[in-house]
């Protein structure tokens, strides 16, 4: 487990191709751990037929919906909350 | 990019809430994927992972899509050949056309 609750993180950038359960909407995108959920095989290795093993730690993530989306309106205080599992996640050292 | 079901986030115009009457086909593809799934020969994932690489996602409705991913995988694990699947289609189409 790498991430602990209320670490930042940022969510990869990354293109992968195949099964991938991390939306595209997030990726690149600063957050933090707002708890970690546990620890389950890696459903892009299941979607496959594969056995998913090592089993791989899932966090429920929390952004700040002014974040995300360009032409937000809303409250700074309105949050969005994701399941994103550990790979798809860097810690974050900015400020934001 | 994301694949055809990532579309969270994308522009689109108002969500039709409409709701239809589940038909008696539909109840039978969620049985089958029940019953694939109890024997061990269909997982969640598969099934997810086969839907979003359907071709013809976005001209088919929601169990459309279950159906066809299933075939997909049935075909890909090597349970059922295409052949099997269309005889057995063509021979329930001729009893449904019986009088």
């Amino acid at each position: 487990m790498t991430f602990e609750p209320g670490d930042r993180v940022r969510v990869l950038a990354a293109e992968k191709p195949g099964h991938v359960r991390t939306p595209e909407y997030l990726k690149g995108k600063a957050g933090w751990v707002e708890s970690v959920i546990g620890t389950f095989p890696n459903p892009e290795e299941l979607a496959y037929g594969l056995s998913g093993l090592p089993q791989r730690p899932l966090y429920k993530v929390g952004f700040r919906q002014i974040d995300l989306w360009d032409a937000y309106t809303g409250s700074a205080e309105d949050h969005l909350y994701a399941d994103l599992y550990e790979q798809w996640l860097e810690p974050e050292r900015g400020t934001t | 990019m994301g694949g055809v079901h990532d579309m969270g986030g994308s522009p689109a115009g108002p969500v039709d809430k409409g709701q239809h009457e589940v038909e008696d086909w539909e109840r039978l593809a969620d049985a089958i994927n029940g019953a694939l799934g109890a024997k061990g020969l269909q997982s969640t994932d598969q099934h997810r992972r086969a839907i979003e690489s359907l071709e013809e996602y976005r001209d088919l409705s929601y169990y459309e899509r279950w159906v066809a991913a299933t075939e997909k995988l049935l075909l890909e694990k090597g349970v059922l050949t295409s052949d099997e699947i269309d005889e057995r289609a063509a021979e329930i189409e001729r009893r449904w056309n019986e009088p």
